[in-house]
């Protein structure tokens, strides 16, 4: 697997609640990719569209806007990890030698509110209100808490750490500072975790250009290298995550984000101390705290220690979620991977002015989700 | 006669519906791998072994963690219809497995390690005129 992936053009579409049709939403951002990479869309020779919520067909509905030709255009659906998985398809097809230059974005457009639950949970499971997805996300935070002591304060901390972050994003939907205060007694949306705490579901849309090197040489672009990706989903009793029925107390297996991170940094042979700054999925603000020990940025129990330290802010040694992660930025599902990686694209060209995390070479974007689907994807300057 | 009987979700019990005493929940216990999973299964997802055995799991638990749902569920809810919060926890049964269910225990009272017993119930009659069994776990003294 001798030839390197490279992206070369990045955009993006803001996350938020807009009067606009998904179509529009996604063409936009797609726009905004080409233009950046300086390439046409007929040049592309093969698209594809992450998505959870839209109908089907939806990438050539989107991207046949810009012009219809007869390349392959295909979905993907991964839950929460749909743009990683689809990042990881254009990868390969570039890495085959299949195409040289591809397309990736991710487009979503959804309701306010709890997320649609015939989508992921069983009809018995709504029935009981098993089916609230925060509610799986708050249980998780809830055992952390008993076993580490890791307490409502951390959590809020993180929480304010990426409201604080996300001021200086055009892109993110809240670009407001709560106070820790304000955090700590908003509404109790599933104990422990509180509404400024969680993301909300929304509209947005992103995209990439990938190429290979040779075709980033012709064009004489300056791309960023993909140096790994992978996806997986949660191997049994890992993870109980939506729409978990049971898990087992006698066989414990690594999680899924743990196994997704050590594939990545196989790919790139580099481990989680070369990494310079991160993306990860914050659904809820303790779920970044697991993230943080998932990822090897400490060891098991003691996220909540590096929230305190400081470790994780812009000026920190490993900081995440420069962008206000969806706890600011809101989770359109099949766009936030995506997003993740335009955030560190413009990190890693140092161009992201008040948040840019000073000499940014190595970045990591991390999503996860229903049915323990998580993706990560390393990006190298 | 009585009324016909259905499970919210065929294969999740064992015993006789007609009579809620005798029913518990059912499990499925691999005879490769001795793990056991909630339900009657086809297959252990654990090794991917076909030779399960269907058995009965306990009736008593201990509350493994748990959350307290504050907003009506989405979509198709069939709680009570002046919506009360209510618990949602992992029940660890008989140190082997952990089953996700809501909780009847006010949710203040609710503590991880606390005993629970199973408690089926008529949930609803459905469109066929048979009343659905379903399923919480309760307070129990230890």
């Amino acid at each position: 697997m001798a030839r390197d992936v490279y992206i070369i053009g990045a955009g993006m579409h803001p996350f938020g609640r807009f009067d606009k049709s998904y179509e529009q939403i996604g063409a936009e951002a797609a726009e905004l990719a080409l233009r950046d990479a300086g390439v046409q869309w007929r040049d592309i020779q093969s698209a594809f569209m992450a998505r959870m919520y839209l109908p089907a067909t939806s990438g050539p509905r989107i991207l046949r806007k810009l012009g219809s030709t007869d390349i392959s255009i295909i979905d993907v659906e991964a839950a929460c990890a749909s743009g990683g998985a689809a990042l990881r398809q254009a990868v390969l097809a570039v890495k085959s030698g299949d195409v040289d230059l591809a397309v990736v974005c991710g487009t979503e457009k959804m309701p306010r509110g709890f997320m649609d639950p015939s989508m992921i949970y069983s009809t018995w499971q709504v029935e009981l209100g098993i089916s609230q997805n925060p509610s799986y996300w708050a249980m998780r935070a809830m055992r952390h808490m008993y076993e580490y002591g890791t307490t409502e304060e951390h959590i809020a901390k993180v929480a304010y750490k990426n409201h604080r972050n996300s001021v200086h994003n055009k892109y993110a939907m809240y670009q407001k500072e709560f106070s820790m205060e304000q955090i700590l007694n908003s509404t109790l949306v599933c104990d422990p975790i509180r509404l400024l705490e969680i993301c909300a579901p929304n509209d947005g849309a992103a995209a990439v250009v990938v190429a290979s090197e040779k075709k980033m040489r012709q064009l004489g672009a300056k791309g960023i290298r993909i140096a790994g990706i992978s996806h997986s989903i949660s191997r049994y009793s890992s993870d109980f995550r939506c729409p978990a029925e049971s898990m087992s107390a006698t066989v414990e297996n690594l999680g899924p984000t743990a196994v997704t991170a050590q594939r990545a940094y196989d790919a790139a042979g580099i481990g989680v101390e070369d990494i310079d700054c991160f993306e990860v999925q914050d659904t809820d603000a303790f779920c970044e705290i697991e993230i943080y020990e998932e990822l090897g940025l400490c060891p098991t129990g003691e996220g909540g220690r590096l929230i305190d330290e400081g470790v994780v802010e812009i000026g920190g040694k490993t900081p995440v979620n420069m962008s206000g992660g969806l706890i600011s930025k809101g989770e359109p599902i099949g766009a936030s991977h995506l997003g993740q990686v335009v955030e560190l694209v413009e990190q890693l060209r140092g161009t992201c002015g008040p948040r840019q995390v000073a000499g940014a070479k190595v970045a990591l974007a991390h999503v996860l989700g229903a049915g323990g689907n998580c993706a990560v994807t390393i990006l190298e300057r | 006669m009585s009324t016909p009987r259905i499970a919210i979700k065929e294969g999740l019990f064992a015993g006789h519906l007609d009579n809620l005493e005798t029913v518990h929940l059912a499990g499925s216990r691999c005879s490769s791998c001795g793990e056991m999973t909630l339900g009657t299964n086809a297959a252990c997802p654990n090794c991917g072994d076909q030779n399960v055995a269907a058995v009965a799991l306990g009736d008593s638990g201990t509350l493994y963690t748990y959350t307290v749902v504050r907003h009506r569920p989405p979509g198709n809810y069939q709680g009570p219809a002046e919506f009360k919060p209510f618990g949602l926890g992992l029940v660890e049964i008989d140190r082997v497995i952990r089953v996700m269910a809501p909780l009847l225990p006010a949710p203040d009272q609710l503590r991880i390690g606390m005993p629970l017993r199973f408690h089926p119930y008529v949930l609803r009659t459905n469109e066929n005129g048979e009343e659905v069994i379903a399923f919480a776990f309760d307070g129990a003294s230890s």
